[in-house]
């Protein structure tokens, strides 16, 4: 049912521009250039996140951290090889990105460590990166109770992650 | 700023932890095989962003906004609270609904026009309101996530679409209402 969606969803994106007599193929090349732009400004960003997240797989750190938070992260019904992707995704998306990549090849994509990741990565935001963008034409570094309601929304979120992958 | 600090933090506890375990002759390599990696991750990426943001700008061009702002007001009038100013109330519907739409590269504009308005005019909670509304992730189709799943050859890319769109409301309904308990509670000294 589910796999329906995509199909019937560019579908209609697609028959509606035809409809509305929008130039489809060109707004496609346009867009597809957007992206294009999107993907070269973040590989540096990728480059230096990786290999700090590398480095830690190799010398034994992530899975360390792993075993450290292992119980912690049961409570909330999540594997323990969720840490550093937990630990990472209010801070960066790049990092979470690179450990969401990291955790689908050593696991696999459809583990339950693989789709509990990708539950996180998706639901989640890069929380502190998002205000801090946001608030940087202000000039005010307070941002009152936005982050710990933010941070608790984000609690709910895994809470509901792990519910979903016991 | 803090980004400085979680890098330099994982890079510089990898390498102690590497020399006090024995393991500093990985160091070097595994740092270079990384930042290869980075190439490998943005092609599969590049597949994502460039279908997506391709379709998106279609999506775009359909007024689709313009129908949901409709929609999004009467909510944002209960969480966000009276806006009269409609240059920033418009601000914020289309950031918002930018974001639902997943064209996160859109809705960044709209959001610092928003709350550099917000903020400027003493509408201290709709500010935090927006904030929350943005750091816990209205995304409905996480587009990149299923394009990196594809990518790693999963049988079920779409397994996770409920699960997320279910953590992600999860998520957005604690934070708002947080949001709105902490207004209630401090009531007007919000807009100190």
């Amino acid at each position: 049912m589910i796999d329906l969606l995509w199909p019937l969803l560019l579908l209609t994106v697609l028959a509606a521009g035809i409809l509305r007599r929008l130039p489809v193929y060109d707004l496609f090349v346009e867009g597809a250039k957007e992206g294009l732009r999107v993907t070269v400004a973040i590989l540096p960003n990728l480059a230096a996140m990786l290999c700090a997240i590398t480095l830690m797989d190799a010398v034994g750190l992530t899975a360390q951290l792993s075993s450290l938070c292992r119980p912690l992260l049961s409570l909330l019904g999540l594997p323990g090889e969720a840490a550093t992707l937990v630990a990472v995704r209010p801070l960066s998306g790049s990092a979470a990105l690179s450990v969401l990549e990291t955790l689908l090849e050593q696991y696999g994509p459809d583990s339950r460590i693989g789709l509990t990741a990708s539950t996180i990565m998706g639901s989640g935001e890069t929380i502190f990166y998002t205000v801090c963008v946001y608030m940087s034409t202000t000039g005010d570094k307070r941002t009152g109770y936005a982050i710990p309601c933010a941070l608790a929304g984000m609690l709910a979120g895994l809470l509901v992650c792990g519910l979903f992958f016991r | 700023m803090f980004l400085q600090f979680l890098w330099f933090g994982m890079v510089a506890a990898s390498l102690l932890w590497g020399v006090l375990t024995g393991k500093a002759a990985q160091a070097l390599p595994a740092l270079l095989a990384g930042t290869g990696r980075a190439i490998a991750l943005s092609m599969e990426l590049a597949a994502g962003y460039l279908f997506f943001c391709g379709m998106m700008n279609i999506v775009n061009k359909l007024r689709i906004y313009a129908w949901l702002e409709k929609r999004l007001r009467p909510l944002f009038s209960l969480l966000l609270g009276p806006i009269e100013d409609e240059e920033t109330s418009k601000a914020v519907t289309m950031n918002v609904a930018a974001n639902l739409l997943g064209l996160g590269n859109a809705a960044t504009p709209y959001g610092i026009k928003a709350a550099a308005r917000l903020h400027s005019s003493g509408h201290l909670h709709a500010l935090y309101m927006l904030l929350i509304l943005n750091a816990t992730g209205l995304q409905l189709l996480p587009t990149t996530v299923i394009a990196l799943r594809i990518a790693a050859g999963s049988q079920a890319s779409n397994a996770i679409l409920l699960p997320t769109l279910a953590a992600t409301a999860a998520s957005t309904v604690v934070g708002a209402g947080l949001g709105l308990l902490c207004q209630r509670r401090k009531g007007a000294a919000c807009y100190d």
